[in-house]
């Protein structure tokens, strides 16, 4: 099996009652496993702040635009933190 | 002013004409501003059927197709329509009703979490609580439907919010699009360098042309490069089947030459195409001594399977001008169109039983000029693609990435109301056309002129053809001898028909089809062992077709 990179992925998207779901289907479809999560509210309550730790054996950049591309989604921004 | 008179409002400043779609409980508020609401409404006898001809509409047309279904069933069963429109981005907006507001998540009649069932395949998705953000989401919802790669959006409504009362009755003006970013200088010089040094491009031609409105420009940059070119399922009629390099489709059943010409090519331009399987076989021995320009409007699709040398994300009307320039390969050029003379189909199909692509062949020379055909999915699909010839993108439907049994009879519904000066035609197989036959009934209906070719083997055939070919013979659940008699089924929804068993019965047939006013039914029956060449096995790269010799 080749080496899963791991990655923290923070999301900043519009708070709508689904966006949990929309992200994490994202995540486990494009190929990713999450290790630890954290969501919270951003201080005008339309935004929410999702904070994943993901591995994976695919490229980052491919989610990385998957989740760009979510209508909902206004950020995206990825920091590598190791190789397992 | 109720909601749902503001939702038919809104569709009209849309510039929503024609919707498709199967009344029920929870969507009945809208169904009763649609009685008087100036939107003509085409009834479906199934919501996938409904859907369906919705995306032949919005295919054939250029438009956004607008589907509408209840709760539950209703919208379970659009839920193949909008996988199928998120894999061939065929822009669609489905409404569905759901029940009301109060009653969500106590598991009521009818009830179904619609947006958590459909999140994988739409675009986008919104379950309205409030009447008053209608205005905001439906306008989103066309734009995202239609902006970037086009692709299903879902609006599901709740029973109460149908019937409450606008604060505000006036649907906003329709803003502007933002315009994409221009081209990146750098890229189109790195794009043009490769393509300067290459002495064997090919030009890969995909879906995306025809979703750009980019096939002038297409051809445009074909006749200045003069560039062999193959083409995608999605992608046949985008460039000009008369240019002497045009190799045709590429693929698991491509033509012989496209996928010679790819494997040997220095040089791969992929516009508006995604490196599907169905067209790389093999990915790692794909083009194997090719570097690649992808040019697409999703950056999804860089780098996803194959990795780009340059890629550029843009619209292709602006790209694809950019890159004209002479090449010197003319040795490629002689050795393409070697290739494509050589390994050319024959037609000499020997006794008197009906060989397909033949007929075919025929169909396509007697068709009027404006014409479209929507396929079905299977051999016939196949064959369509090889020796049918289109001369625009939209004139030929066919369930492409998703391969959607049951697609061709209502798209072709929805494609002749968006295009009613062209003859609309269906090609499907025995086994695809049960699977929505039900829409004969919706053509009856509507007096929609379409001429169905039935193409019937009494088999699952390319089940069956693999089968045969992959699983040592046993022909697990593909035999359909038992079909109905389908001449007396279209009759019973009053389309006439017949049935043609000889090669020589087929030109009359195809004539008095051909030049019957209204709906006409053609049933083909063919040997149940005609299998689908060229085919590249699984597991091999593209340069190792099986052909019809290797049959034996």
């Amino acid at each position: 099996m080749s080496a899963k990179q791991v990655h923290d992925v923070v999301i900043e998207a519009t708070n709508t009652l689904e966006i949990l779901e929309r992200v994490l289907r994202v995540i486990r479809h494009r190929g990713f496993r999450i290790s630890h999560m954290n969501s919270e509210q951003m201080n005008d309550c339309n935004n929410i702040k999702i904070t994943v730790t993901v591995s994976g054996e695919r490229g980052i950049d491919l989610l990385y635009k998957q989740l760009d591309k979510l209508f909902d989604v206004s950020k995206v921004s990825v920091q590598h933190i190791t190789t397992i | 002013m109720k909601a749902t008179e503001f939702i038919v409002n809104a569709l009209r400043k849309q510039g929503v004409t024609q919707v498709f779609g199967y009344p029920g409980g929870a969507i009945m508020p809208l169904y009763d501003a649609l009685y008087d609401g100036g939107v003509a409404h085409l009834l479906a006898r199934h919501e996938q059927g409904a859907i369906m001809a919705a995306l032949g509409y919005a295919r054939a047309g250029a438009r956004v197709g607008v589907c509408i279904a209840t709760s539950g069933p209703g919208a379970t069963n659009l839920v193949t329509g909008l996988a199928e429109a998120m894999a061939d981005s065929i822009p669609v907006v489905a409404f569905t009703g759901q029940v009301p507001s109060a009653l969500i998540g106590v598991d009521t009649f009818q009830e179904v979490d619609i947006l958590g069932m459909t999140l994988s395949c739409t675009k986008h998705s919104f379950l309205v609580e409030d009447q008053n953000d209608l205005d905001r989401i439906i306008a989103e919802a066309f734009t995202i439907a239609t902006s970037g790669r086009p692709g299903p959006v879902l609006i599901d409504i709740p029973k109460d919010i149908q019937l409450a009362v606008m604060a505000n009755e006036t649907v906003s003006e329709l803003a502007e699009l933002p315009p994409l970013d221009g081209l990146v200088d750098e890229q189109v010089a790195a794009a043009r360098a490769l393509l300067h040094a290459a002495k064997k491009p090919v030009l890969y031609v995909g879906g995306g042309v025809g979703m750009a409105n980019a096939v002038p420009e297409l051809r445009e940059l074909a006749a200045a490069l003069d560039i062999p070119m193959v083409s995608t399922l999605k992608g046949i009629g985008s460039a000009d089947p008369e240019h002497p390099y045009y190799l045709g489709m590429l693929g698991m059943h491509g033509l012989k030459a496209a996928n010679l010409a790819v494997q040997e090519s220095d040089l791969l331009i992929a516009v508006g195409a995604r490196f599907d399987d169905r067209v790389t076989g093999k990915l790692d021995e794909f083009a194997p001594h090719a570097k690649v320009i992808h040019l697409d409007i999703d950056a999804c699709e860089h780098n996803k399977l194959r990795v780009a040398n340059v890629a550029i994300t843009t619209d292709l009307k602006l790209i694809l001008p950019a890159l004209k320039m002479t090449l010197d390969i003319a040795p490629w050029r002689l050795h393409s169109l070697e290739m494509k003379v050589e390994t050319a189909f024959r037609y000499d199909h020997p006794g008197i039983a009906i060989y397909a692509p033949l007929l075919l062949k025929q169909l396509s020379a007697s068709l009027p000029e404006d014409h479209l055909v929507a396929c079905d999915v299977g051999q016939h699909q196949m064959w369509t693609a090889q020796h049918m010839t289109f001369t625009q993108p939209e004139n030929l439907l066919s369930s492409a990435g998703f391969g959607t049994m049951g697609f061709g009879l209502p798209a072709a519904v929805g494609a002749a109301l968006a295009r009613p000066d062209a003859m609309p035609v269906v090609v499907t197989g025995d086994g695809s056309i049960m699977m929505n036959i039900q829409e004969l009934a919706t053509i009856n209906r509507a007096k929609l002129p379409v001429k169905i070719v039935l193409i019937d083997n009494q088999r699952l055939g390319m089940v069956r053809q693999w089968q045969t070919l992959f699983f040592d013979g046993r022909l697990s659940q593909t035999i359909l001898d038992d079909n109905p008699d389908f001449v007396a089924l279209a009759a019973a929804c009053g389309i006439p028909g017949e049935t043609v068993v000889v090669k020589e019965q087929v030109q009359p047939a195809m004539d008095r089809m051909l030049a019957s006013k209204g709906a006409y039914f053609l049933h083909v029956q063919i040997s149940e062992q005609e299998n689908v060449w060229p085919l590249v096995p699984p597991g091999v790269n593209n340069g190792e077709m099986l052909e019809r010799y290797d049959e034996c």
